[in-house]
């Protein structure tokens, strides 16, 4: 039976310990993939995604929406990553827990994923060969290299990539 | 705000190319095992009492920091040598005989009876994530937000 986010988050306040494996099921692999899009090395990576994991924990009831855990999730992923990349000093490190997700994450809670490439085949070059090679994580060098660009040049080139695929999807979102 | 990060997450789900290692599942469906039913959470706060010219650090390179939930203050004192991390703490107010302290990793847990000035201590604890726990007979449990120790 396919439950809910909702009812997962219900059950394991409830001590359901297979309600948690299923939320870890649904929601390890998009906070893994947005700790490694944020730069983190796989290391940073697995603490960050642990430590989100810990931060549900003390969270089980009092997630304004549970519905939206997965966004919660990856939300909190994201700014514990960007709290990392910041402090390279030791300490004890806490950041504010989040309240409302970034809207901008709903994008990881699409199944789709064969729409997203279809999407990012319907971009005209650079972008459609560029956002490829982003996705496989392809440095910049050999990046630049495969696309003949300047080096300099990869980096704003995929934010306007970026930005045209996200136009795309948001498009997309409101003809459905 | 752009949040690029988003989007290039869902190229990477997409591709596939770089799956969460099993390790990283198994470890955040251990999590589960850390959970303290009933707890109360008691949160990190800024405290000029605590804060010295440099933060909240000591002269000796430790870290303090204050956690306060309802009716309890936890000061920690953090110090990180040699890979492994030590612990001094108090519970304001004494909680009472009989009171105890878990100090939390995700690999370890150490318990600590709390002496009547409230004091306890802990060392040899793994970096990484770490919280308190105060178990008083007669109430819920008072457990700190969870803190990165970053060696």
């Amino acid at each position: 039976m396919h439950r809910d986010p909702a009812e997962l988050l219900r059950a394991a306040a409830d001590g359901d310990r297979s309600a948690w494996d299923e939320l870890e099921s649904r929601f390890g692999p998009l906070m893994w993939a947005v700790a490694r899009a944020c730069g983190l090395s796989p290391s940073d990576a697995a603490d960050v995604v642990q430590g989100a994991w810990l931060r549900l924990l003390q969270h089980l009831e009092s997630i304004r929406d549970p519905a939206g855990v997965g966004g919660w999730l990856a939300t909190t992923v994201r700014r514990e990553a960007l709290l990392l990349l910041r402090r390279d000093r030791p300490g004890v490190f806490s950041f504010e827990v989040v309240d409302d997700p970034d809207p901008a994450a709903a994008v990881l809670e699409t199944d789709d994923r064969q729409l997203l490439w279809k999407t990012v085949s319907a971009l005209h070059e650079p972008c459609r060969t560029l956002l490829q090679l982003v996705a496989i994580d392809l440095g910049s060098r050999q990046t630049a290299m495969r696309l003949g660009l300047p080096m300099g040049s990869v980096g704003p080139t995929r934010a306007r990539c970026l930005e045209k695929l996200r136009t795309l999807i948001s498009s997309q979102e409101m003809a459905q | 705000m752009i949040n690029d990060e988003y989007v290039l997450a869902a190229l990477r789900l997409a591709a596939g190319n770089d799956p969460i290692p099993a390790h990283v599942s198994t470890a955040a469906r251990e999590v589960y095992g850390l959970r303290v039913p009933r707890a109360r959470t008691a949160t990190p706060v800024e405290c000029a009492a605590i804060r010295t010219s440099s933060g909240p650090r000591g002269d000796d390179g430790s870290h303090l920091v204050r956690f306060v939930s309802s009716g309890l203050t936890f000061d920690l004192e953090v110090t990180v040598g040699d890979g492994l991390i030590d612990v001094a703490g108090q519970v304001v107010p004494y909680p009472g005989e009989g009171a105890l302290v878990d100090v939390k990793t995700p690999h370890l847990t150490l318990t600590r009876r709390i002496a009547h000035n409230g004091h306890f201590a802990a060392t040899g604890l793994p970096p990484g994530w770490l919280s308190v726990v105060c178990h008083r007979p007669g109430h819920a449990p008072v457990q700190t937000r969870w803190v990165r120790i970053r060696p």
